[in-house]
């Protein structure tokens, strides 16, 4: 099969011919048929997340069930699924106490005395996040995967894969966001739009959107922003306090920098909660006011929306299919696999929305 | 001898271990594999030198800070 092979940090991608592995008992292989190009996708690519290489980025897909191994009863050959990077083993103490996407079994990977699921010509090729979908195939454990609706566009269900479960996740299920609160939401890309998108389905009250590209504005606007600031002025913190009169309940940053998850504390009213969902670079330091935490405010992590994915991503396209949940919009471009590159590069100037690879 | 000591940025378990103590690495040879939060993480050498010691085994669970090598950069 063709992937897209990274081998050194801030090269380009490669096309190159890859060999995938039979599944063993509980592995499912996937055709994907839509891969989103995600953003967290760079920071791979530019080395701020060292990863090893060569490997195959892409971790937002949805495809067909091409073959399941001995022991999958969950799904079969023809049925549509959307991938997760959040495999779960379903019996250790994060899984059992209902914190599924905080499992870190190493059960749903293959081992280091395993056969590589993917290779080159005998030389290992590491799986990106147990999934690696900038590939005509993929093999994955049963646990990276949920059944989905047949008429749900695969391109749209690719997003639900990570950007929807990240953003909405966030809001639904680390924040807790209640109908009527006051938020804001820091970078308006796929996930930050996310955020916005489940913070109007949760009926909050006031959502506002942040970021210095208009066009991503007026998008958070068509997902239910009810106030935009542009931060080029640099004051985005006192624009916040001032149009919430007083700051928000609840705020999230989306970007992945030092300066804007600590404005999203300092955005905060008393007893509100900051949910930094960016992913900072390994290595850099938050700095707080230590007197804030008088006044109860609150700042935690969320990573892939504290998700249940299996519960939540049907969900998610119904949300969709009902009209609840803006998909749509998130979609700039529709490229192949060989455009890779230039869809990478579009992200890095963050002008843009989503592309998505179309296998066909 | 100048001994350095090589150490995990993140709390995560040890995936796989590359190099064996007395290997030659040069700067950003990969020493071992971290796993955390599904991510592998490859933790490399800061510089030339020879692996003095492995300090951790695989499937180790490690702490940010803990030391995962030593390497001496003299040779
Ligand atoms: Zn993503
Ligand atoms: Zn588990």
């Amino acid at each position: 099969m063709k992937a897209a092979v990274l081998r050194e940090a801030n090269k380009p991608l490669e096309i190159e011919e890859v060999q995938i592995s039979k599944p063993g008992p509980r592995e499912v292989l996937v055709r994907p048929v839509a891969a989103g190009v995600c953003h967290s996708d760079l920071h791979f690519l530019d080395g701020s997340y060292p990863y090893p290489m060569p490997t195959i980025l892409g971790h937002e897909s949805a495809g067909v069930v091409e073959e399941v191994g001995s022991d999958v009863t969950y799904v079969k050959k023809g049925d549509h699924v959307i991938t997760c990077l959040s495999a779960f083993c379903g019996h250790c103490n994060k899984c059992l106490t209902g914190h599924l996407s905080l499992c870190a079994s190493p059960e749903v990977s293959r081992d280091a005395t395993e056969e590589s699921r993917l290779s080159i010509q005998g030389e290992t090729v590491h799986q990106f996040l147990n999934l690696s979908s900038f590939a005509e195939l993929m093999l994955i454990h049963e646990h990276a995967l949920v059944k989905v609706r047949e008429d749900m566009p695969m391109d749209r269900a690719a997003l639900i894969g990570c950007s929807t479960t990240t953003g909405v996740g966030a809001v639904f299920h680390t924040a807790g966001v209640e109908p009527g609160s006051k938020v804001a939401v820091i970078g308006c890309g796929g996930v930050g739009l996310a955020a916005i998108n489940g913070a109007a389905i949760a009926g909050a009250g006031q959502i506002i959107a942040v970021d210095r590209v208009d066009s991503k504005l007026e998008l958070a606007k068509a997902v239910g922003a009810t106030h935009t600031i542009n931060a080029s002025s640099g004051n985005a913190v006192g624009e916040v306090v001032e149009m919430t009169q007083g700051g928000c309940d609840y705020t999230f940053e989306a970007i992945g920098l030092k300066s804007t998850a600590e404005q999203a504390f300092q955005m905060l009213c008393s007893g509100g909660t900051a949910t930094i969902i960016g992913m900072i670079p390994v290595g850099t330091m938050v700095e707080l006011h230590g007197v804030d935490f008088l006044a109860e405010k609150k700042i935690q992590g969320s990573n892939m929306g504290s998700n249940r994915f299996r519960v939540d991503m049907p969900r998610f396209v119904d949300f969709y299919l009902s009209g609840k949940l803006h998909l749509d919009e998130m979609i700039s471009k529709h490229i192949k696999l060989a455009d890779i590159n230039l869809a990478l590069d579009a992200l890095k100037t963050g002008q843009e929305a989503r592309h998505v690879i179309m296998f066909n | 001898m100048t001994l350095i000591t090589i150490e995990s940025e993140i709390t995560g378990n040890v995936w796989k271990i590359e190099a064996a103590a007395g290997t030659a690495t040069d700067e950003e040879d990969v020493i071992l594999i971290l796993e955390s939060m599904k991510m592998e993480i490859p933790v490399e050498s800061p510089e030339k030198g020879i692996i003095k010691e492995i300090l951790v085994n695989e499937g180790d669970q490690v702490q940010e800070g803990q030391g995962l090598a030593i390497l001496d950069t003299d040779s």
